[in-house]
């Protein structure tokens, strides 16, 4: 009998021992020499193609072999909804790369994300000009770093194609509207659109919207038109929805390769533009990555293509932006130093020089408008993203990344895309948009 | 292989801890027999050392150690629980060898109220209520009137209930609906002291245990040993999960304020969900009004049907075939213009269970027994073995489309497409076409004819919808053309791809294709299996008596198989109402396609509205429910 008791008493040790060990997750306390040796940081982001992932931890890589530390990167494909189940189930990562300031702001002021320590604050102000450092401040805090950087207001066409049909590249809206109905007289097809995007369908008609946004009503409408100052539904809002509309609308003014602008790919324009059923398409830098093998950039070649600045209707010179930021869900000094090393142009040249190799040559669809980088690492056509980077006047973020979940990953691509397919008028789906905003 | 080891580590130490488990239990009630008060002693210190695990796991306790975070080698939270099992151990140990009532139940009540006064003094100061006395009057007195009655209709004492449900009214009172973290210490040992002291009497009520109770006690144990696994399993996989998902459909997006019922309102309030503004545009739609002239159709073969066989509608009877169609393009009709999310899941479980087991019910009588049949039946059953994202993935690329001005990818416009350019071409091609299409109208023709002489009445209606239909499409082949092509503003022939997935309301039906695809295979394996175990002396005798194939179908083989029918048809309610995975891959929602598993997909995961979600979940939930339980009933019912 009494063995019995002994094997019930071992029982319950056991378990308080297992108990014990959950409870107990201390990290590691560094040596003494570099107090970063031996920590280990984890970061995870929604890049996760092989180039750009692979990109990405083999610049942490630089910086932990110089520290003797690990940094492990982690692509996540569901990274949105992922993240909120991370961060609730109290198992966030160290470190997340946010691509929309939005969320970033969410989980600042729910208090997950702890704000940067005073030297990775500087380091970021001084790396970044001020329109860039915004994009990461809440409240008047930092607690993002950008990290990566994408140009929306641009154009693709091919040069050659221009020139033989004798077209000048416009630089006044007027000219644009132009070139597009000469275009269509000539019995040539002057845009190339597409909107479908699986999960994301739609965004990219939040992006034409939100290019004319800020080249019809200013930077400052446009920021209260993100911060639901001005309702979606107003006046200002549908009539770039039906400017939008009317020039998608006009006959033989689209080329859709999928049968309709709701039908087709958002990456099924580049072919089409280098086989010239399309003259222009206007999409972001990274739209590098989409079109067909062998196509060559910006070298004066036959066939090869560029890019023209979205032109400006107002005369300022606005430039729509979009980006990565990271920020960070502890204060651990570890954590700190690689939020800090993601500022700096170390880590831009580092992965710029990754993910071209990752590649294999031509655009690596990285882009950094870090201060101080080598521009000697950016090839001519990503040179040229960055002096339209320079020369703008205003920067703004990608609003739909700024608004609301439901709105800015929700109903503005859904209720948009509703309107794109004729299913909505404009006055209609910004009503829709405007009912969906969530209250408070 | 340092994560493998630990995944190793892991599930022996889940395994070893469960099968450690289970022996002690069955250890814990030997002694229920052999040692009665062994058993007290150990049971009580398991549920102290629980009890203590549970406030102490969650913080609601201040730790006893002395500020450290070890005492001696053992960390301070651990020793909460182990004096809570020694206090409760040997107050049980005791207690069972009392035998005087009055002494029983005083012991009782002051050890159990001192454990509460304990726990109360414990208590962290961010948990102590301060008390709104009406609501803890309110519970104590509602729960004790609850407990009594259900005492009652127990046949016990009803002070036992009452004992029980004051415990618990006191504690929802007390805890429950006060402002935590403003009260005082006396508070919190009110709180706390007084629901234990009520457990105390009751438990102290209950005279030690006698031989035969004890024995009871063995016996019945055994059986909740076993079946412990499997009910934890379920209430923390399902039950729990339920009840939680119901609590936070009635909090907001953030789950912090209690909205009531809101988020259910706002559902059902939303066009999205219900937009039946245009219904009036039913009358006016074109499948209306074909569906009408089949009605009136079937009618009039009803009428003159009853003059012959005395029945206007008769299973298997001619007007059936026509009735039948007539009411699935009026309900096409009503769903093609009531668009939303709720009026979306309708169409598709209307559709998809009627296709799919119709189909599966066709090809499952026409093989039986026939030359290929294991052959047909497998390529049939093959695509279950796809999963729906794979299939989903496949039918995206059949529904491509594709510029007029390029070849088309898509398979089903390549040849929408190519039936347009045959029917608007007049080389050879277009010309065997329409011969072939021709040939067969005839065919139907002469098998019309051949019915009407031998006076096959029942044949004759679907005959004579199939030569119409066939006629019409005759006519428009060669006058104005069929398929995917149209002449453009310069005189151009283009081709005019069908946007299967971009153009509403139709594209719900297309998506219904893909899973319809899936599940016939499901139903005519069911339904096959149902018409193989039918007695073929049944079958030889109604042969005898000189039924034809269609009557042994429709009088034998039917009435036989209905119960599997039943089976199938709600096992496909149920799955068809939760359908996710077409819709999410194919439209995520867009174009008119939502359905309320992926809205609450969307609205819960992307867009962070949990309150909205959950009550999304629940809506799903309780409509799934009622065809659940029928299903289930249903099967009990087979087995019996």
């Amino acid at each position: 009998m009494k063995s019995r008791w002994l094997k019930l008493g071992t029982v319950l040790v056991a378990f308080s021992v297992i108990a014990a060990a959950c409870g107990d997750d201390d990290g590691a306390s560094g040596g003494d020499g570099n107090p970063l040796e031996g920590t280990s940081v984890t970061v995870t982001g929604p890049e996760r193609a092989e180039e750009e992932a692979g990109a990405i931890q083999q610049a942490l890589d630089v910086f932990a072999e110089a520290n003797g530390m690990t940094i492990t990167y982690t692509g996540d494909a569901d990274w949105e909804a992922n993240i909120n189940t991370q961060v609730s189930g109290g198992n966030a990562p160290d470190i997340s790369i946010f691509p929309q300031p939005g969320k970033l702001a969410d989980f600042a002021r729910a208090g997950d994300l702890v704000a940067l320590n005073e030297s990775a604050a500087a380091a970021t102000s001084s790396n970044w000009s001020e329109a860039w450092t915004t994009f990461g401040n809440v409240d008047g805090v930092q607690y993002g770093v950008p990290v990566k950087t994408d140009l929306k207001s641009l154009v693709w066409y091919q040069p050659s194609a221009f020139e033989a049909a004798g077209y000048d590249v416009p630089t006044t809206w007027d000219d644009l509207l132009a070139l597009s109905n000469t275009m269509i007289a000539d019995g040539n097809t002057p845009w190339c659109v597409g909107i479908e995007s699986g999960q994301a369908t739609g965004w990219t008609f939040t992006d034409w919207v939100e290019d004319l946004m800020l080249r019809t009503v200013g930077a400052d409408v446009y920021d209260q038109w993100v911060s639901h100052d001005i309702p979606f539904n107003d006046s200002r809002v549908v009539d770039v929805f039906n400017m939008v509309g009317d020039l998608w609308g006009t006959d033989g003014a689209v080329f859709a390769s999928g049968g309709s602008i709701a039908a087709t790919a958002f990456q099924d324009n580049g072919e089409p533009l280098v086989d010239g059923d399309c003259f222009m398409h206007r999409q972001a830098s990274f739209y590098a990555a989409f079109f067909p093998e062998g196509t060559v950039y910006a070298d004066g070649s036959e066939g090869a293509v560029d890019v023209f600045y979205f032109p400006s209707i107002s005369g300022d010179k606005p430039v729509l932006g979009a980006g990565t930021l990271a920020s960070g869900f502890n204060d651990e000094a570890a954590t700190m130093a690689v939020l800090e090393y993601f500022s700096t142009p170390g880590y831009a040249e580092a992965r710029q020089n990754a993910q071209t190799a990752l590649k294999g040559g031509g655009l690596s669809g990285f882009l950094s408008a870090a201060i101080g980088q080598d521009p000697g690492i950016y090839q001519g056509l990503e040179q040229s993203f960055l002096e339209i980077l320079s020369s703008a006047e205003v920067v703004r973020f990608d609003a739909s990344d700024l608004m609301p979940a439901d709105v800015g990953a929700g109903t503005f691509w859904t209720d948009g895309t509703s309107f794109v397919n004729g299913d909505l008028t404009a006055a209609e789906a910004a009503d829709k948009i405007e009912a969906s905003w969530p209250a408070g | 292989m340092e994560k493998i080891l630990d995944t190793l580590l892991s599930v022996g130490i889940a395994v070893g801890a469960s099968a450690a488990l289970w022996v002690a239990a069955n250890l814990l009630f030997n002694q229920v027999t052999t040692n009665w008060r062994r058993f007290n002693t150990a049971a009580g210190a398991t549920i102290g050392f629980l009890l203590m695990v549970v406030l102490d796991g969650n913080r609601l306790l201040r730790s006893l150690g002395p500020g450290s975070d070890t005492i001696g080698t053992i960390p301070a939270f651990l020793w909460t629980p182990f004096i809570g099992a020694i206090v409760v151990g040997v107050i049980a140990g005791y207690l069972s060898s009392v035998d005087d009532p009055g002494r029983r139940l005083l012991i009782s009540v002051a050890s159990f109220g001192l454990l509460g006064v304990v726990i109360g003094l414990l208590l962290e100061d961010a948990y102590k209520p301060s008390f709104d006395h009406v609501a803890l009057v309110g519970w104590t007195v509602g729960l004790v009137a609850v407990g009594a009655v259900l005492s009652a209709l127990r046949e016990r004492p009803p002070l036992s209930g009452a004992l029980i449900g004051g415990a618990l009214g006191w504690i929802v009172g007390s805890f429950g609906s006060a402002t935590l973290g403003t009260g005082s210490t006396a508070e919190a040992v009110i709180g706390a002291a007084v629901p234990a002291a009520a457990l105390g009497w009751r438990f102290g009520r209950t005279p030690n245990a006698d031989d035969a109770t004890r024995g009871r006690i063995d016996n019945g144990s055994r059986a909740f040993i076993f079946l412990a696994p499997a009910l934890v399993f379920i209430a923390v996989t399902l039950v729990v999960p339920t009840i939680r998902t119901i609590y936070l459909s009635l909090l907001d997006r953030d789950s912090e304020d209690f909205i009531g019922f809101d988020n259910y309102q706002s559902v059902f309030t939303d066009v999205d969900s219900f937009d039946v503004g245009s219904w009036t545009n039913i009358f006016t739609s074109r499948l209306f009004l074909i569906g009408m002239v089949i009605l009136a159709f079937a009618l009039a073969v009803a009428w003159f049907g009853r003059k012959s066989s005395g029945k206007a509608f008769e299973v298997g009877g001619p007007a059936i075939g026509p009735l039948v169609i007539a009411i699935f393009l009026l309900v096409f009709a009503v769903f093609s213009v009531l668009r939303g999310t709720i009026m979306n899941n309708l169409w598709w479980v209307f559709t998809v269970t009627l296709m799919s087991t119709a189909l599966g019910l066709a090809i499952a009588v026409l093989a039986d027994r026939g030359r290929f049949e294991s052959v047909a039946k497998s390529i049939i059953f093959m695509p279950m073995a796809v999963s729906l994202v794979g299939a989903s993935i496949i039918w995206r690329f059949m529904f491509v489309a594709r510029n007029e001005n390029k070849p088309q990818t898509g398979v089903l416009n390549a040849i929408w497409v190519g039936l347009g350019r045959l029917s608007t071409g007049n080389g050879l091609p277009t010309l065997l076409f329409g011969a072939a299409m021709a040939a067969i109208g005839l065919g139907f023709l002469a098998l019309l004819a051949k019915s009407l002489v031998r006076r096959q009445w029942n044949r004759i209606p679907l005959l004579g919808l199939a030569f119409a239909g066939m006629s019409w499409f005759l006519i428009r082949f060669y006058s104005s053309g069929v398929g995917g092509i149209r002449t453009n503003a310069s005189g151009e022939l283009k081709a005019n791809p069908i946007l299967f997935v971009q153009e509403p309301p139709f594209n719900n039906v297309w998506l219904m294709v893909i899973l319809i695809w899936i599940e016939t295979g499901f139903a005519m394996v069911i339904l096959s299996a149902a018409i193989k175990a039918i007695p073929s002396e049944l079958i030889e005798a109604a042969r005898v008596d000189g039924a034809d194939d269609s009557q042994i179908f429709w009088r034998v083989t039917l009435p036989q198989i209905a119960t599997t029918i039943g089976v199938v048809v709600t096992t496909l309610i149920v799955l068809v109402m939760k359908v996710f995975d077409i819709v999410k891959v194919v439209t995520n929602g867009n174009f008119g396609t939502q359905v309320l598993a992926n809205d609450m997909f969307q609205v819960a995961f992307s867009f962070t509205d949990t309150g909205r979600g959950a009550a999304l979940a629940v809506i799903l939930f309780l409509s799934v429910l009622p065809v659940m339980y029928f299903n289930i009933r249903r099967m009990q019912r087979e087995e019996v």
